[in-house]
């Protein structure tokens, strides 16, 4: 009986210092391990957009509330003034969610560009999106407060060839942040601010 | 006669060096030595668990009941492996992307569970120690030079953290990189290739 | 993706042995007879099913739910080491007929990495419920099958001569290779 004793206590007082060393690790570098997964799997789409930025767009971020979800916006600074900003989106692809980068600039109210971040497309068919700049440039100037679909819905956006489904999901990408994005203007337009100094 | 902390340390580099020697934690030797740094940066993360979890049982081996030790020591392993895998994500996020499902495998690699049961359960810290740092570094190597072969033969060249490089081809410029080597079978084979070897080499 | 494709995904293309490289250690050490191998495979699909199902709902509804996600790792292992031990006691008490033929097996599934490692791997690749099951179930159909191959040819190997170097654990490696070759064989077909 004794001995049934001490294995149970010692059982839980390892599992439990095991938990509780585990805790403190994970608290420790949750930030840390958030800023790696934004510099290296969304870092590179948000350099295209905001190319040229004076400050680091992942170190000058911001979250804003909207709806249940939490959104990161990274922001860029040209001719020293913080105006443009950069967050992501999403849409149904072939293979899955595709993940799209939008920036906006908030003088002009028209997208400097759009990148995809991740995706699951299909080699060299959907996957162009991400790998063939010029479908993804047709993007840049338009105006935020017109919606945007591909040329077969009526639309302005040349798809690519062979793959509909990918080119009509990063449209709708697009659009459902060009509509966060009108939604979310005033309070980005507070949240800037504290960038800009 | 008891063995000295210097032959306690030794003994992992040839006479016990896992993979080819006990033949033990094959699969991440297999798996991850598509590339040297692949190959050393698993190695060093087996180390760190190895190191942590020897020192841990050794001091705890009095307390730990015999009936529940295998228990007791997946979860101190179990942890260790799980401070690696947030530290390696923290620090070193390529290096855990490309690593993937190999690092919380560290867990069940024989090796650690093998050298917790048939060592530092016996012996006291320091030399647990000394062996855990000898196995593991051993363990290191091994992966290292498998990884460096198969890169080099498979791709031509070899590059650690992008400093330390050497190119194949500027020396035998006639080589011609067969990408077999970096692909599943040619990992069985260069690695058999290579057992033959340390086996004709002898002991 | 179809159940179909992944059921042959799971079971040639991504073959969790030749391909994945997972569960070399059992792979190895009890494919010299086949009627080792045939129980070791029997035994991984009897344990990977449960062990793969019974993860995604603790990860699912539990882990997740409580943002306890740092604790996979912990929680995966203890899971799979009691289940074994589970198993165990209850084949030994109602069936001991399967008992005698999978008993000697089940310890060494806890450290075969091909259990955890498609545990794992039904997380990392955001399967549903039934999608892991299914690949759970046909990973560990894989497993067996290359066990058993293997276990086939390793059974004639020692009626060759091979030269002393290469004997044992080094030829069995090579033809581990030969046999992966011939898996890849199936790359591109989903």
């Amino acid at each position: 009986m004794n001995e049934m004793v001490k294995m149970v206590v010692v059982l839980t007082v390892l599992s439990a210092a095991a938990g509780g060393v585990l805790a403190a690790v994970n608290k420790g570098t949750a930030s840390q391990i958030k800023d790696q997964q934004l510099r290296f799997v969304k870092g590179p789409a948000i350099e295209t957009i905001l190319a040229g930025s004076s400050i680091n767009p992942i170190e000058n971020r911001f979250e804003i509330k909207e709806g249940d979800a939490e959104k990161s916006i990274f922001v860029g600074k040209f001719d020293g003034k913080a105006n443009t900003i950069a967050f992501e989106e999403f849409g149904k692809g072939f293979g899955g969610d595709i993940g799209v980068m939008v920036g906006v600039n908030m003088d002009t109210d028209k997208l400097v560009g759009t990148a995809v971040t991740v995706h699951s497309e299909t080699p060299g068919m959907g996957a162009r999106a991400k790998d063939d700049p010029s479908f993804v440039s047709q993007f840049k100037g338009l105006p935020v407060a017109n919606p945007v679909s591909v040329t077969k819905d009526g639309g302005q956006i040349t798809a690519i060839s062979g793959a509909t489904i990918t080119s009509r999901a990063v449209c709708a990408a697009v659009d459902k942040a060009m509509q966060a994005y009108q939604k979310m203007k005033p309070e980005l337009q507070q949240e800037i601010k504290k960038v800009g100094k | 006669m008891p063995k000295t902390l210097v032959q306690e340390f030794t003994k992992g580099l040839w006479q016990e060096l896992p993979p080819f020697r006990l033949v033990l934690g094959l699969c991440p030797t297999l798996g991850v030595t598509t590339s040297m740094e692949n190959g050393l940066g698993m190695g060093i993360a087996t180390t760190f668990v190895l190191f942590g979890s020897n020192i841990l049982i050794s001091m705890l081996r009095s307390v730990i009941p015999s009936k529940v030790r295998i228990a007791c020591f997946i979860i101190i392993i179990a942890s260790f492996v799980t401070i690696v895998e947030l530290l390696m994500q923290a620090y070193t996020y390529p290096l855990y992307l490309k690593l993937g499902v190999f690092i919380p495998l560290i867990v069940v690699n024989c090796i650690l569970l093998g050298r917790a049961e048939a060592f530092a359960c016996k012996n006291n810290v320091s030399s647990s120690m000394a062996d855990g740092l000898g196995i593991g570094i051993g363990y290191t190597l091994a992966l290292g030079s498998l990884g460096a072969i198969r890169e080099l033969l498979g791709h031509g060249s070899v590059t650690v953290w992008g400093h330390l490089s050497y190119n194949l081809m500027s020396a035998f410029p006639s080589y011609h990189p067969f990408t077999f080597m970096v692909q599943a079978p040619g990992a069985f084979i260069c690695l058999g290739l290579m057992l033959c070897l340390i086996n004709a080499i002898g002991d | 993706m179809g159940y179909f494709e992944l059921i042959i995904a799971c079971v040639f293309v991504n073959n969790i042995l030749l391909a994945q490289f997972l569960g070399n250690c059992p792979f190895l050490g009890t494919s010299k007879k086949m009627e080792t191998a045939v129980g070791m495979g029997m035994a991984v699909i009897f344990v990977l099913v449960m062990a793969g199902t019974i993860t995604w709902v603790v990860y699912a509804y539990i882990l997740v739910k409580f943002g306890l996600v740092y604790l996979r790792t912990i929680a995966f292992i203890v899971i799979i080491a009691s289940l074994v031990q589970f198993v165990e006691m209850f084949l030994k008490k109602s069936i001991p007929a399967l008992y005698a033929g999978l008993g000697i097996f089940l310890p060494l599934i806890t450290t075969n990495c091909a259990v955890m490692g498609v545990c794992v791997l039904n997380i990392d690749k955001e399967f549903t419920f039934l999608q892991a099951l299914v690949a759970s179930t046909f990973y560990a159909v894989g497993f067996g099958l290359a066990l058993v191959l293997f276990a086939g040819l390793r059974e004639r190997i020692l009626l060759a001569r091979v030269p002393k170097p290469l004997q044992d654990t080094s030829i069995a490696l090579i033809t581990a290779g030969m046999i992966s070759l011939a898996f890849f064989a199936f790359q591109g077909m989903v």
